[in-house]
């Protein structure tokens, strides 16, 4: 079946991951004649979201592939409940809760309910928030793939403050809301919050114009902030360290209260079932716009080829067959290393880690969606981001939360993230009561950080960089772009796809009989 | 705000060549596409129907070609009402490969999505497949059946109608999330996100 595959493509694209899928329906939506292959039976690489069945088969790949290893490794996964349900079940009448009956008493989960329950699970590798002004919202919108997308809005931010969890305060509304700041705090921290919002990177002629070599907390104290105010702004807004410059803390500062009031409490959206849903959305354009796509296809070798009048096109070799193609663009953890120059510099690799847990790691009256920012812990330590999702966005069964935690790796990712997962979850694996909520199972793992742009020796070939370690997936959007304009110079970046309404069918058809004929016979049985 | 109370998502799957886009095409056009490939940046086609007086708006997806190498993308699946696996009855193996679609149905569709059975082309004198044996299938697998041809008309708007007429009784019984115009933008037109409301939370507790 794979062998009615044509051969002949002006762009070929290795990888379903982030970048490669937006640059894949870029070229498609202006023309290209494009082919998109992946190498697994699934898409987004990297990127991908697993229901928990998948996600056992990922771990066994991992782990009995060495070459996975290159890219995936420290991989722990451990349970901390029983295999099965030690009281007799009642024939699964459980799924039928609904959303209206009263409150269910708390149910003991067992592994077993997680296999039983398998689809209901959607886990990113690479969990991700979307900034509400950032960039990969307004080309969502801008190019019309929001449609293939449903977002909800993260509920709250929260930080580690005084050995506990702390709301942070994120609108104007908010601000003079909270009791956790006096009156003068709340005009300080206005004050500063506006004069982030007037930064103006062109004209350095400003409020900032003395600060670039200094440290963002050391403005943020010479502003006369609070130790209190001080905490929410580095770590839970800026997303930063002691260490921050301070540009660079009024930069991500700005970001944030830029996309604050546009669909919620706070700046972010995150993507309902995952982060892995978004470079799928792109896909689907590219094959709107007559993108061949083909999954579970490996490559053997990528070369080139001097055609008539001294063309050369990229050819791979794929299941016996050669495809050939004007421009290759090919993730970096499917390009033979042969073609990537320079080798990407050592750089920090990722601690990552997955808990699931009984209830959500603060109360809340409606089920929260959050974002919570450790500052570290200690002073050798990394800011640990973690995001905390519920069933409602169709990450787990109800009665579940799925948490994600980030850090850059230091150690490994059991050793980096643990103590942080330790001050929220119980993580004893015990009966006993805890005001905290359970982790029931949890998986740490190492990521080798592939996010550095690099190139390739072969003119036509351009190599996408893997998942950063940050918060949202703006370098990805930008990266796709230059890509694009290196393939496509002076074309339009993903131009507003029509809507149905707008389309012209241009083929001449040859009318069927009409449509009312046998509409007697149409009517709808009861 | 657009004239419908209710919008429904209905997606098609099935082998290449077995006619979804034609279907489609026939119930929102009236009209029968000679050739292939015509439908280059052709998402999906909207259609508004009545069914006991209410406006219903259906909003019917196509694979868009991915099904030639097996490769939906899971997202195509998500968010579907109903959903339409459609067969040749005159091509055997796009009748063999029902199973593997369900199995694809069941791992990414919601479980509460309808899911229709049909057998295009009907206007075929060269019949592969007989009636009861797709009937048979429907059955076994909790599945509605219809025969249909999109050339000859021939049950198109009926498949359609009834998918309206079952899905707004779910709709009223609460069965499913309803896109009643309260929860924002989803049609075409639209420029900005969908954006879910955030929900009552039943779960939020810790301890027991």
């Amino acid at each position: 079946m794979d062998d009615d595959l044509p051969t002949d493509f002006q762009v070929i694209v290795v990888g379903t991951g982030m970048v490669e899928s937006i640059v894949a329906a870029a070229c498609s939506r202006i023309g290209k004649n494009v082919l998109h292959l992946d190498l697994s039976d699934h898409y987004g690489g990297l990127w991908a979201s697993y229901n928990f069945d998948g996600l056992q088969k990922f771990i066994k790949e991992v782990n009995s592939d060495p070459k996975r290893d290159l890219q995936v490794y420290n991989l722990c996964e451990k349970w901390y409940i029983e295999k099965e349900s030690p009281e007799a079940k009642d024939g699964g009448d459980e799924n039928k809760t609904d959303d209206s009956k009263a409150e269910p008493a708390k149910k003991t989960w067992s592994q077993s309910d997680f296999t039983a329950e398998y689809r209901k699970f959607n886990i990113d590798m690479t969990p991700k928030l979307l900034f509400s002004r950032g960039p990969l919202v307004e080309l969502l919108i801008s190019s019309n793939i929001a449609r293939y997308a449903e977002f909800r809005c993260v509920t709250r931010v929260l930080t580690w403050l005084n050995n506990r969890l702390m709301p942070v305060p994120c609108s104007r509304a908010d601000v003079f809301a909270t009791e956790a700041v006096t009156t003068v705090e709340k005009r300080m921290l206005m004050k500063m919050l506006t004069s982030i919002v007037g930064y103006n990177e062109d004209e350095m002629n400003n409020e900032f114009k003395d600060w670039n070599d200094k440290t963002f907390q050391d403005y943020l104290k010479h502003k006369g902030l609070t130790p209190n105010l001080i905490h929410y702004v580095l770590f839970a807004i800026a997303g930063g360290n002691n260490n921050m410059p301070c540009l660079e803390g009024v930069k991500e500062c700005k970001k944030f209260l830029m996309s604050l009031g546009r669909y919620g409490n706070t700046p972010f959206l995150w993507p309902m079932y995952g982060s892995g849903e978004l470079p799928q959305c792109f896909c689907r354009l590219c094959a709107v716009f007559g993108g061949v796509y083909c999954l579970n296809r490996p490559i053997d070798k990528v070369g080139t080829k001097t055609v008539d009048e001294g063309k050369t096109v990229v050819t791979i070799e794929s299941k016996a067959k050669t495809l050939n193609c004007d421009h290759l663009v090919i993730g970096i953890n499917e390009c033979p290393k042969e073609l990537i120059s320079p080798e990407p510099a050592e750089s920090c690799d990722i601690s990552k880690a997955v808990f699931i847990t009984n209830g959500s790691i603060m109360a809340s009256e409606k089920e929260p969606l959050s974002l919570l920012r450790f500052p570290p812990l200690a002073d050798d330590d990394k800011a640990v981001t973690v995001l905390e999702v519920g069933p409602a966005t169709g990450s787990c069964p109800k009665g579940l939360f799925v948490v994600y935690f980030i850090a850059s790796k230091s150690k490994d990712a059991e050793t980096d993230l643990k103590p942080y997962a330790e001050r929220i979850f119980d993580m004893s694996g015990g009966d006993a009561e805890s005001d905290k909520p359970k982790c029931l199972w949890s998986l740490f793992y190492n990521v080798k950080d592939t996010s550095a742009p690099v190139s390739s020796v072969v003119e036509g070939v351009h190599v996408c960089s893997g998942p950063d370690a940050g918060l949202d997936f703006d370098r990805a959007v930008e990266q796709a772009e230059q890509i694009f304009k290196k393939i496509c110079p002076g074309e339009e970046f993903l131009p507003r796809a029509p809507d149905p309404e707008e389309i012209v069918f241009e083929d001449d058809v040859t009318h069927g009989p009409e449509f009312q004929r046998d509409h007697d016979d149409d009517e709808p049985k009861e | 705000m657009e004239d419908y109370k209710f919008l429904f998502k209905v997606v098609l799957v099935g082998n290449a060549g077995v006619g979804k886009t034609c279907l489609v095409r026939r119930f929102t056009q009236g009209l029968f596409p000679p050739g292939q490939g015509a439908t280059i940046g052709v998402d999906f086609m909207i259609k508004t129907v009545e069914v006991d007086g209410e406006k219903v708006k259906l909003q019917i997806w196509d694979t868009a070609g991915q099904e030639r190498f097996r490769s939906i993308t899971q997202s195509y699946y998500r968010s579907a009402h109903a959903l339409i696996l459609v067969y040749d009855i005159s091509c055997q193996p796009t009748f063999d490969c029902l199973p593997d679609w369900l199995r694809e149905i069941e791992e990414y569709a919601n479980n509460k999505v309808l899911r229709i059975l049909v057998g295009n082309k009907t206007d075929r004198e060269d019949r592969e497949i007989p009636r009861h044996i797709g009937e048979d299938f429907a059955q076994r697998h909790g599945m509605y059946f219809l025969e249909t041809s999109a050339k000859e008309a021939e049950n198109v708007e009926r498949l359609f109608m009834e998918i309206a007429v079952e899905l707004m009784e779910q709709a009223k019984c609460k069965e499913l999330p309803k896109y009643d115009g309260s929860l924002g933008p989803i049609n075409g037109a639209s420029r900005e996100l969908l954006i879910w409301p955030s929900v009552k939370n039943h779960t939020v507790c810790h301890g027991f």
